[in-house]
C-alpha cells in the first residue's frame, strides 16, 4: 500500500465521520440516551411521576414471559405486519408502475392514491369507524349489494384486526407508491425501450426489468414498512383502544398502555428492549437474505 | 445527459402505424381499471367533504340521504372559533419546515457517507442510525421530556423540533438512491478534479431530486399530523399546532361533533393537499425518465 | 422484597451536566424568579364533550382572571382524560406539577400514591362545601375521610332510548328492571331473516367496564375496596351472566366502541344505548328522532358509578399558590358556574343551589331528560378508586369482551381478572410502602 493511498483513505475516513457528525449529535441526545436509560429502567421498578426508582434485576423480563397478554399482542402485531406489508407494497408497486407515465389524468390518480397519507390519523380513524359501522356503514351496504354476508367489523374480535389491516392498506399504499415512483424515475428509460423493441410483454417487463431495477427501493420499502407497521399505534388508539377482547392490541399500544396509562415505566422499557432485540434479529435476517439480492445500478 | 432520453420518448415511426388503436385501447383499459379504484380510494374523502357541509342531525339520519339538504358552510367558521387555528397554522408551518430543513441537511451528509465512502464501523453505524426507526417511540417519550426540560425547552417551539432533526429513515432512503447513481458519473467528475462535496452537490443531489421530494412530502405529512408529542411538551395556545385543535373536536367522551370534525379535517389537510398537487407535477415534469447511459 | 434505592444524585448530576451548556445559552433561564404580586396558576383540563366546551372554559377563565386581582390562571387543554392524567403525572415526575387539574375520579388513589394532592378538608369545612354539594358527588374526592378535590363535572351512565322506536313497537315506558330490559330489548330488535336491522341495546364500548360497575351496584355490590377489586363475587358474576344472556338472545351487541355506539344510536342502528350523561346534549341535538332518558334498570336496587372528576390541587407548591388555587377551584364550582356548565354540557351540577337557579328550573322544564341523571345520582358512588385503576379497567374490559364473544365463561373470566388485578394492586402498594 503506497503512503499516498493510505493518506487518501485516512482522509476519506475523516470526511465520513464529519458527515455523520450532525446526525449523530442529535441521535445521541434524543435516541441513544433514551435507549440507554430504558435499559436501565427495565432493571428497576419505575413509576411514572415518582422520581424514586428501585432495583429489580431481571424481574420485569421474567414478568414478560408470564404475561398472557404480551404473547397475544405479539401475535397480533405479527399478523398485522405480515398481512399489511406484502399487500400494501404489492398494491403500491402496481399503482406506481401504472402511474409512471405521461397519460392524461395521471396527476389526479396520483393525488387520489396519496391523499390518505395526509389525513390526520385522528380524523381518518373516526371516518373508518363510521365506514365500518355494522348497521348503516357503507362497507356493509356494499357487501349486501354484492350478495356477501354483512360483518360486525370493529365490534367482532375476529374481524377487528383485519378491519384495521384493510384501512392501513388504504392509508399506506399511497405512501409506498410515492417512494417507488421516485425510484422509477431513476430507471433509465432506454432499458424499457430496448425491452419493448425486443417484444417483451408488459408482465415480463415488470418481473424481469422493473422489479430488479427498483430492488434497492423495494428493499428499503420492505424494511421501513416492517419497522413502521410494527409501530402501528394511531388507529388502535383512536378506533378500538385495543379491544374487543384485546384482539387489536399491538406492541406499541401495549407499551404505551404500560408506560403511560399504568405508569409502569420499568415494564414498558423491558417490553421495548425485548422488542428491539427481536427486531434487530429480524432486520439482520432480512439484510442477509433479501439484502444480498438487491441490485444497485451504481455498483458493479 | 437529459437529451439522450428525449429521443427515446418518441415512438419508432416504422412500427407506430400498426398499434395506434392498440395503444388507445391500452390507455383506455388502464383508465377502466384505475378510475373505479381511484373512486374507491377517494370515497372517504368525499364523505369527509360532504359531512363537513351537513348539520349534526343530518349526519346519521337514514332518511336524509347522501347529500345535505342545504350546503351548510357555517361549520367552517364555527370550527375555527373553537381554537385559535390561525396561530396553530403558523406554528405548524414553522415546526414542519424547520424539521424538514434540518433533516435535509443531516440526511444528505450522512447518506452520502454511507453510500459512497469507506470507513471502519460503517455497518455498525448504519445499524445505529436505524435504531431510531426501530425503537418504540413511547419508550423514549419520558426521557426526552426530561432532557428537554433540563434544556429549558418545555413549552417552546423547539421542543417539537429538535428530537426529529436527525432521521435514520431519511438517511436510509437517500442512501438507497445514492447507490443507484451510476458510479461512472462520479468517477468522471473526480477526474475533472471535483472534491466529494462538489460531486455530492453537482452530481448526486440533482439526480435524486425525486427521492428528496418524496422524503420531504412524507416528513412534512408526519410532523404536520403529530398529536401526542406536541400535546405532552406544550401548554400555551400560542405555540401549539393544528392537530391539537383537531383533537378538541374528536377526543370527546360524548361522541364526536362530526360536521365540525370533518370541517376541521378539511382545514388541516388542505394546505398539504395543495402542496402535494403542486409538487407532484414537478415530480413528473422535471424527472420524466432522466435516463443516464 | 429486596430493593435498594438507586443512586439518584448521580443520575441528576449526569442529566444536568448534559443540559448545562444548553441552559446557560438560554437567556433568562438562570435569572431567579422575582417576587411577584400576581400568582400564576396552571390548570390542566380534558375536553370530555366536544367542540364549544373549550370556548366555554376559556370564557370562564377569562371571567375569573378579570374579577380576581392578583391571580392569573392559564387554562391548558390536555386532551382526553387519559392524556390529561399522563401530562399531569409526567409534570409531577419532574417536580413541576400544574397548580390544579381535572382528572377522572378513578385516579384519586393514583395521585394519592404519588403524594401529589393537597388535603382541602379544612377549607371545605369552613366553607359551605359540605352543606351545599350533593353528597354523592363530593364523596368521589374523599379517601379515609379526607377531601382531596372539588367535584366539578360528574356524570353517570344513563339509558338513552329512541322514542320513535318505542312508539313503533308499542312500548310506552322505559324498562325498570333487568328482566324488563331483556324483554324490551327483544321487542325492539329487528331482524330480516338472518340479517340484523336494529339492535335492541348497545352498551357503549370502551367504557363498558364503567357500566358494568353500575350493574354490580344494581345487584347490591360495590365491586372494589380501597386496595382490591371484588369482581369474583356472585353479584358480579350474575351481572355478567345477564349480559351474556342478552347477547345470546340476539338483542344486544357483543361489543362496540365509544364513538361508534353513539353513532349507532343516532343512526337508528340500536333502539337503546347506555352512554354517559355527558353525551345528552350531543345525542339530543344530533338525533333525527326524540331521545328519551331513563334510569339504568335495577336488579335489587338502582345503582350507577360516577364518571367525570373533581378539580384537584397540587400539594407540591407554595402556600400562596395553594390559596389562589383554592379560590379558583371554589369559583369554578360556585352556584352560577355549575348551573351554566351543566346546561351547556349535560354534566350534572354539583351544588344543590345550582339546581334551584331560575335558569336551571326553566332548563329542566324544557329538557326534562336532564333531570333523570340528577335523580339517579342519588344511587351512585365513586368509580373504581383503586391503585392501578387503568390496568384494572383494561383487564375487566378484556374479561367482559371475551365472555360476550363466547370465548370463556363469566365466572372463569371474572375470577381470572380479579386475581390478575389484585396481584397488580399488591405490587403497586408494595412499592408505595417500601
Amino acid at each position: 500500500m503506497s503512503p499516498s493511498f493510505a493518506r487518501a483513505r485516512r482522509k476519506e475516513m475523516l470526511l465520513a465521520y464529519a458527515l455523520l457528525l450532525p446526525s449523530l449529535v442529535f441521535l445521541a441526545i434524543f435516541t441513544y440516551w433514551p435507549i440507554l436509560r430504558s435499559v436501565w429502567f427495565s432493571l428497576h421498578d419505575v413509576l411514572l411521576g415518582d422520581p424514586d426508582i428501585y432495583w429489580l434485576g431481571a424481574e420485569n423480563y421474567l414478568r414478560l414471559l408470564d404475561d398472557r397478554l404480551f404473547w397475544k399482542v405479539l401475535g397480533n402485531t405479527a399478523f398485522y405486519t405480515l398481512t399489511t406489508i406484502p399487500l400494501s407494497i404489492a398494491v403500491a408497486l402496481l399503482l406506481a408502475v401504472a402511474l409512471d407515465s405521461k397519460l392524461r389524468g395521471m396527476a389526479i390518480y396520483r393525488s387520489a392514491f396519496f391523499y390518505p397519507v395526509m389525513i390526520p390519523s385522528v380524523a381518518a380513524g373516526m371516518v373508518w369507524v363510521f365506514l365500518y359501522a355494522p348497521g348503516y356503514g357503507p362497507i356493509n351496504e356494499a357487501l349486501t349489494t354484492l350478495g356477501l354476508p354483512r360483518l360486525d367489523w370493529l365490534y367482532d374480535s375476529q374481524w377487528a384486526l383485519p378491519a384495521i389491516v384493510i384501512m392501513s392498506i388504504w392509508k399506506y399504499s399511497g405512501y409506498f407508491m410515492l417512494i417507488l415512483l421516485a425510484a422509477l424515475k431513476l430507471v433509465p428509460s432506454d432499458l424499457y425501450e430496448a425491452a419493448r423493441l425486443d417484444g417483451v410483454s408488459g408482465w415480463h417487463r415488470l418481473l424481469h426489468i422493473t422489479i430488479p431495477l427498483v430492488s434497492p427501493t423495494l428493499y428499503f420499502v420492505i424494511i421501513i414498512g416492517t419497522l413502521h407497521s410494527y409501530q402501528i399505534f394511531d388507529y388502535v388508539y383512536v378506533m378500538t383502544q385495543g379491544g374487543p377482547a384485546d384482539s387489536t392490541n399491538v406492541l406499541t399500544f401495549y407499551i404505551y398502555q404500560n408506560g403511560f396509562q399504568y405508569q409502569d415505566i420499568g415494564y414498558a422499557s423491558a417490553l421495548a428492549n425485548a422488542l428491539l432485540v427481536f427486531v434487530l434479529g429480524l432486520i439482520g435476517l432480512v439484510a442477509l437474505t433479501l439484502g444480498r439480492k438487491v441490485h444497485y445500478l451504481g455498483e458493479r | 445527459m437529459t437529451d439522450v432520453i428525449q429521443t427515446a420518448a418518441m415512438p419508432d415511426t416504422a412500427t407506430a402505424r400498426r398499434p395506434r388503436w392498440r395503444k388507445q385501447l391500452r390507455e383506455n383499459g388502464l383508465h377502466l381499471i384505475m378510475l373505479p379504484l381511484a373512486l374507491l380510494w377517494l370515497s372517504p374523502l368525499i364523505w369527509i367533504l360532504i359531512t363537513s357541509l351537513k348539520t349534526n342531525a343530518e349526519v346519521f339520519d337514514q332518511a336524509a340521504g347522501f347529500w345535505p339538504d342545504k350546503l351548510n358552510f357555517s361549520n367552517y367558521p364555527s370550527t375555527l372559533s373553537v381554537a385559535p387555528f390561525g396561530t396553530y397554522l403558523i406554528n405548524s408551518v414553522i415546526v414542519t419546515t424547520t424539521i424538514l430543513a434540518g433533516q435535509l441537511i443531516t440526511i444528505t451528509l450522512a447518506a452520502y457517507a454511507f453510500a459512497r465512502l469507506t470507513f471502519p464501523g460503517k455497518n455498525l453505524l448504519f445499524t445505529l442510525f436505524l435504531l431510531q426507526v426501530m425503537f418504540p417511540i413511547y419508550a423514549i417519550f419520558l426521557t426526552n421530556f426530561v432532557t428537554l426540560r433540563e434544556m429549558g425547552l418545555i413549552n417552546t417551539i423547539p421542543a417539537m423540533i429538535v428530537p426529529f432533526v436527525a432521521s435514520g429513515y431519511g438517511t436510509f432512503m437517500l442512501r438507497q438512491s445514492f447507490r443507484q447513481v451510476p458510479s461512472e458519473l462520479s468517477d468522471a467528475a473526480r477526474l475533472d478534479g471535483c472534491g466529494h462535496m462538489s460531486i455530492l452537490w453537482h452530481v448526486y443531489l440533482p439526480l435524486v431530486k425525486p427521492t428528496l421530494i418524496a422524503f420531504g412530502i412524507i416528513s412534512v405529512v408526519t410532523h404536520w399530523n403529530d398529536y401526542m408529542w406536541p400535546l405532552l411538551v406544550t401548554n400555551s395556545e400560542s405555540i401549539r399546532t393544528l392537530p391539537i385543535g383537531l383533537g378538541l373536536l374528536a377526543k370527546a367522551d360524548s361522541g364526536a361533533d362530526w360536521p365540525r370534525l370533518m370541517a376541521g379535517t378539511t382545514i388541516v389537510v388542505s394546505p398539504l393537499l395543495l402542496l402535494f398537487v403542486i409538487f407532484q407535477r414537478r415530480f413528473i415534469d422535471s424527472f420524466m425518465h432522466t435516463g443516464v447511459k | 422484597m429486596k430493593s435498594t434505592k438507586s443512586n439518584i444524585t448521580r443520575r441528576r448530576l449526569l442529566a444536568s451536566g448534559l443540559a448545562a451548556p444548553f441552559v446557560s445559552m438560554m437567556p433568562g433561564v438562570l435569572t431567579p424568579a422575582r417576587a411577584n404580586e400576581t400568582v400564576k396558576l396552571q390548570f390542566m383540563y380534558p375536553v370530555g364533550v366536544s367542540g364549544d366546551i373549550n370556548t366555554i372554559i376559556s370564557g370562564m377563565i377569562a371571567d375569573f382572571n378579570a374579577t380576581h386581582d392578583g391571580i392569573e390562571v392559564e387554562a391548558i387543554y390536555a386532551g382526553s382524560y387519559d392524556n390529561t392524567e399522563q401530562k399531569v403525572i409526567t409534570a409531577l415526575g419532574v417536580g413541576e406539577p400544574p397548580a390544579l387539574w381535572l382528572p377522572i375520579n378513578s385516579s384519586l388513589q393514583t395521585f394519592l400514591g404519588l403524594d401529589a394532592l393537597e388535603d382541602v378538608t379544612e377549607q371545605a369545612k369552613s366553607d359551605d362545601i359540605y352543606d351545599d354539594f350533593i353528597g354523592g358527588f363530593l364523596d368521589t374526592a374523599v379517601s379515609d375521610g379526607r377531601l382531596y378535590g372539588l367535584s366539578y363535572q360528574p356524570s353517570t351512565p344513563v339509558l338513552y332510548y329512541n322514542k320513535d322506536a318505542y312508539a313503533q313497537a308499542g312500548i310506552d315506558k322505559a324498562p325498570e328492571t333487568w328482566d324488563e330490559l331483556l324483554e324490551t330489548a327483544k321487542a325492539l330488535t329487528i331482524r330480516d331473516g338472518d340479517e340484523l336491522k336494529r339492535w335492541g341495546l348497545i352498551i357503549g364500548g370502551g367504557w363498558h367496564d364503567w357500566m358494568f360497575e353500575g350493574y354490580c351496584r344494581q345487584n347490591g355490590l360495590v365491586p372494589w375496596e380501597k386496595d382490591k377489586v371484588l369482581w369474583d363475587r356472585p353479584e358480579a358474576i350474575e351481572a355478567l351472566s345477564f349480559w351474556k344472556t342478552m347477547v345470546d338472545a340476539g338483542c344486544m351487541a357483543p361489543a362496540s366502541t365509544w364513538q361508534g355506539s353513539a353513532n349507532d344510536f343516532m343512526a337508528g342502528s340500536t333502539a337503546m344505548l347506555y352512554h354517559s350523561t355527558g353525551s345528552l346534549t350531543n345525542l339530543r341535538k344530533s338525533s333525527p328522532f326524540e331521545v328519551g332518558v331513563a334510569f339504568m334498570p335495577k336488579k335489587k336496587q338502582f345503582g350507577a358509578s360516577q364518571g367525570g372528576g373533581p378539580i384537584m390541587i397540587a400539594k407540591n407548591q407554595s402556600d400562596a399558590k395553594k390559596e389562589a388555587a383554592w379560590t379558583f377551584a371554589r369559583w369554578m364550582t360556585n352556584t352560577e358556574n355549575q348551573a351554566a356548565w351543566s346546561r351547556a354540557t349535560g354534566y350534572l351540577a354539583v351544588r344543590k343551589s345550582s339546581w334551584q337557579q331560575p335558569e336551571m328550573v326553566d332548563y329542566l322544564k324544557e329538557v326534562p331528560q336532564a333531570e333523570v341523571a340528577m335523580k339517579q345520582a342519588e344511587f351512585s358512588g365513586a368509580f373504581l378508586q383503586v391503585p392501578a385503576y387503568s390496568r384494572a379497567r383494561d383487564s375487566l374490559k378484556s374479561a367482559i369482551d371475551r365472555t360476550l364473544a363466547g370465548e370463556i365463561a363469566p365466572e372463569a373470566a371474572l375470577t381470572d381478572a380479579t386475581a390478575e388485578v389484585n396481584r397488580e394492586i399488591a405490587r403497586v402498594l408494595r412499592r408505595q410502602k417500601s
